[in-house]
């Protein structure tokens, strides 16, 4: 509690974009607030990563993002009285705080009747039904809900289950991608009747298929945007992906996502043009090799960059590859198409990976960024309560260093004669969680940082030509 | 006017400093941290100015590290304690590429190239598992000094499992296996392998090349090094004064970065 009074210090963005983001979040936070008020739309718990924003925005269904209002709650440092209140109902810190953070929150507000005191930017609304989602191995993107019950037991849900072929380098998974693509329409087509249940509202089609398409365009135009990163001095880090990433997992099959994009495009065009970099004298481009971010610490991307570091790529919410680059059938069909993207997208690396022995798709993805954007060296972050996304990071650097050893250096023998030698990238290691600040201690996330920059440094100075 | 070198690490627990004179070491002092880090940075480098015969003024360079290293307003220059650890190392043992630093609040493990720079590491979570403070737990527990529980485990006859290299736990362990009747050096031994075991998990993750090198409070303790050298495998160097190399490191540093001054005058 004590280290919650504590707030952080505010993050300075290097884009006019990101500064934009938080009165977006907090529009559609509060908006779905006025939406139960008035009663006119239903509203869904759900979570992202799933698409089905479309099916769920063609039917005029409001998304209530749960991973989000507990992500704000750990930015706002506000989550540890919802993470106790969970502990109190006998769930463990070491589930995901997420989903802790979300049941502390409702039971709270079941029990009020109303929002607990002082809930961030008005609280999660209650929903009319929840879209559960047991995909890439999260379970408590099926269980959160189902616990939710409990204090909602009026409050049905519908859990989409969302598979992908594993990776096998002895086998091409087109050769199975059919049968997921069958099971995963029959799953979306689920949801449709689902939703059409609750809302007593007919799918119209043609307007699935129209936001279909916006999303596709937005989804193109995220990838091209981000590309842009690709300049020296990069021109806008993860710090501030961390904030753009909103209209591209929240707000997709939007117009307003779509203008975004449009906006941070030019706004970027316009940064290169001048060349203006998110810092003054870029040192060292570092990639966001995975985990999500310490919500409450956004504050130690802006102690990186005063070192002269520099994001110029995530792999973290960046879950986008371009349509037009994916071998997927082509297809009129809307739901079909949703679950094609999805296959699409999960097995991009698939190829690469294979022709590369030792390699998995997500060393491969780590590559091609590391390549694409100069990168000098890796960040990555474990929080400990999300194993969905952090289990295997550091074997993906172990394997990074088995088979990537790009950097060739100087070294000074006994003989007092420089011999070119390779060595593996720098990595660094960050440990703490998502929203649970008492994993947290700045100190020696700030030590670490320290250390690694002075192996950036070492590199740096002993680089070979 | 002679040129004097200062070497800082102002640790969690105790704090060291080295004085060199051109690139000799002139002198050393260490004594605990205590409450008010800036007080303790200022007797430490008046006791080796006492000792060395030499005035404040004559102290070209002064590099501080270690956790309370930014709090010492007189450094030139702040640098981390592994890279001050790294140098002293190579300086003292130039093959040494693995470093095992056991620090009274945390454990690091890192890698050096041949020049003492670093390469790569990782440093143990938040809390003081596989840590020097779970080393003073036991000796509490014990009643016994921390210089001698080294020694005394090295005559341990029996194997007895210690399951935790937890700070906290450890200790209740400890109260527990006593009550049992185990004897002090094999509950000693057993706790080092526990020790062992968590800091070899940071090792196999940061992943190891020879040689091997323990430093910090914790490489004084032999039955700890012999854990770890039952566990790995393999030799473990421990240099002379393992407490001592980060502040060595530290003043090499500042020899250092005096000559590249004057070469970039030059
Ligand atoms: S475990 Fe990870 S992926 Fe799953 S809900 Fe929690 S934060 Fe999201």
């Amino acid at each position: 509690m004590a280290e919650e009074q504590r707030k952080p210090k505010k993050r300075m963005t290097a884009t006019k974009a990101a500064a934009s983001i938080g009165p977006m979040v907090k529009e559609f936070i509060t908006g779905t607030n006025r939406a139960r008020a008035e009663g006119k739309r239903k509203l869904a718990y759900t979570f992202i990563v799933c698409h089905h924003e479309e099916i769920l925005r063609a039917m005029d269904v409001l998304p209530v993002w749960t991973e989000n209002f507990a992500g704000i709650c750990g930015v706002k440092r506000a989550a540890e009285r919802f993470l106790q209140k969970a502990e109190s109902l006998g769930f463990s810190r070491s589930l995901c705080t997420y989903a802790l953070c979300g049941l502390g929150f409702d039971q709270w507000r079941e029990e009020l009747g109303e929002m607990p005191p002082d809930a961030p930017w008005g609280g999660q609304a209650r929903p009319d039904f929840m879209i559960s989602s047991g995909q890439i191995l999260c379970d408590p993107r099926t269980k959160w809900y189902q616990a939710a019950q409990q204090f909602m037991p009026d409050v049905p849900i519908y859990n989409i289950d969302l598979p992908h072929p594993l990776f096998d380098p002895k086998k091409d998974h087109r050769e199975v991608w059919g049968y997921y693509h069958k099971y995963i329409v029959d799953q979306l087509r689920g949801l449709v009747s689902f939703v059409e249940e609750q809302t007593g509202k007919k799918m119209d089609y043609d307007r699935l298929r129209e936001l279909v398409a916006l999303s596709d365009r937005t989804w193109n135009l995220v990838h091209e945007t981000y590309e842009l990163r690709q300049a020296v001095p990069c021109p806008m880090g993860t710090g501030d992906a961390m904030n753009t990433m909103v209209p591209l997992c929240f707000m997709m099959a939007t117009q307003e996502a779509y203008d975004f994009y449009v906006n941070l495009k030019q706004e970027l065009e316009e940064k290169i043009a001048r060349g203006e970099g998110e810092v003054e004298d870029e040192k060292y481009r570092l990639l966001w090799g995975g985990g999500l971010p310490a919500w409450y610490a956004l504050n130690d991307f802006n102690y990186l960059n005063s070192k002269g570091a520099s994001f110029p790529a995530e792999t973290t919410y960046r879950m986008v590859v371009p349509i037009y680059e994916m071998d997927i059938p082509e297809t009129d069909d809307p739901i079909e198409h949703i679950a094609w993207k999805w296959l699409g997208y999960w097995t991009h690396w698939y190829d690469k990976a294979r022709n590369r022995p030792g390699s998995e798709p997500d060393v491969e993805r780590l590559i091609e960024y590391i390549e694409n954007y100069k990168i000098d060296g890796v960040v990555m972050h474990l929080a400990f309560s999300c194993r969905t996304w952090h289990v295997g990071l550091i074997w993906q650097l172990h394997q990074l260093a088995k088979i990537y050893r790009p950097i060739p250096v100087l070294m000074l023998g006994g003989n007092g004669k420089g011999d070119k030698v390779q060595r593996e990238l720098p990595s660094l290691i960050l440990e703490s969680d998502i929203i649970d600040i008492t994993s947290y201690s700045e100190m020696d996330t700030r030590n670490k940082i320290d250390a690694f920059i002075e192996t950036l440094e070492s590199v740096r100075q002993t680089k070979a030509a | 006017m002679t040129a004097y070198y200062l070497g800082l690490d102002m640790g969690s627990a105790f704090s060291k400093g080295v004085l060199m004179k051109t690139d000799r070491v002139v002198t050393s002092y260490a004594c605990p941290t205590g409450g008010e880090i800036k007080v303790t940075a200022e007797r430490i480098r008046d006791e080796v100015l006492l000792k060395a015969g030499a005035a404040k003024q004559d102290i070209l360079k002064t590099v501080a590290t270690g956790y309370g290293s930014k709090t010492v307003f007189f450094a030139n220059v702040t640098v981390t304690d592994m890279s001050a650890h790294a140098k002293g190392v190579i300086h003292l043992c130039p093959s040494i590429r693995t470093v095992v630093d056991i620090g009274d609040l945390y454990s690091k493990v890192f890698r050096i190239d041949s020049q003492g720079n670093l390469q790569s590491f990782l440093l143990s979570g938040k809390c003081a598992g596989g840590s020097g403070r779970a080393l003073t737990m036991i000796a509490k527990v014990l009643q016994l000094k921390i210089e001698e529980m080294g020694e005394i485990a090295l005559r341990s006859t029996k194997k007895v499992e210690f399951s935790t290299g937890c700070a906290v736990f450890a200790e209740s362990e400890a109260v527990s296996r006593i009550a049992e009747g185990v004897a002090k050096e094999d509950l000693l031994a057993g706790f080092y392998r526990a020790l062992a075991a968590q800091l070899n998990a940071l090792a196999e993750r940061l992943g190891l090349e020879p040689d091997y090198a323990m430093v910090g409070g914790g490489a004084r303790n032999a039955g700890l090094v012999k854990a770890m050298e039952d566990l790995y495998g393999f030799e473990i160097v421990v240099p002379p004064d393992p407490h001592m190399t980060a502040a060595l490191g530290a003043a090499l540093i500042a020899a250092e970065t005096v000559r590249q001054e004057i070469k970039v005058r030059q």
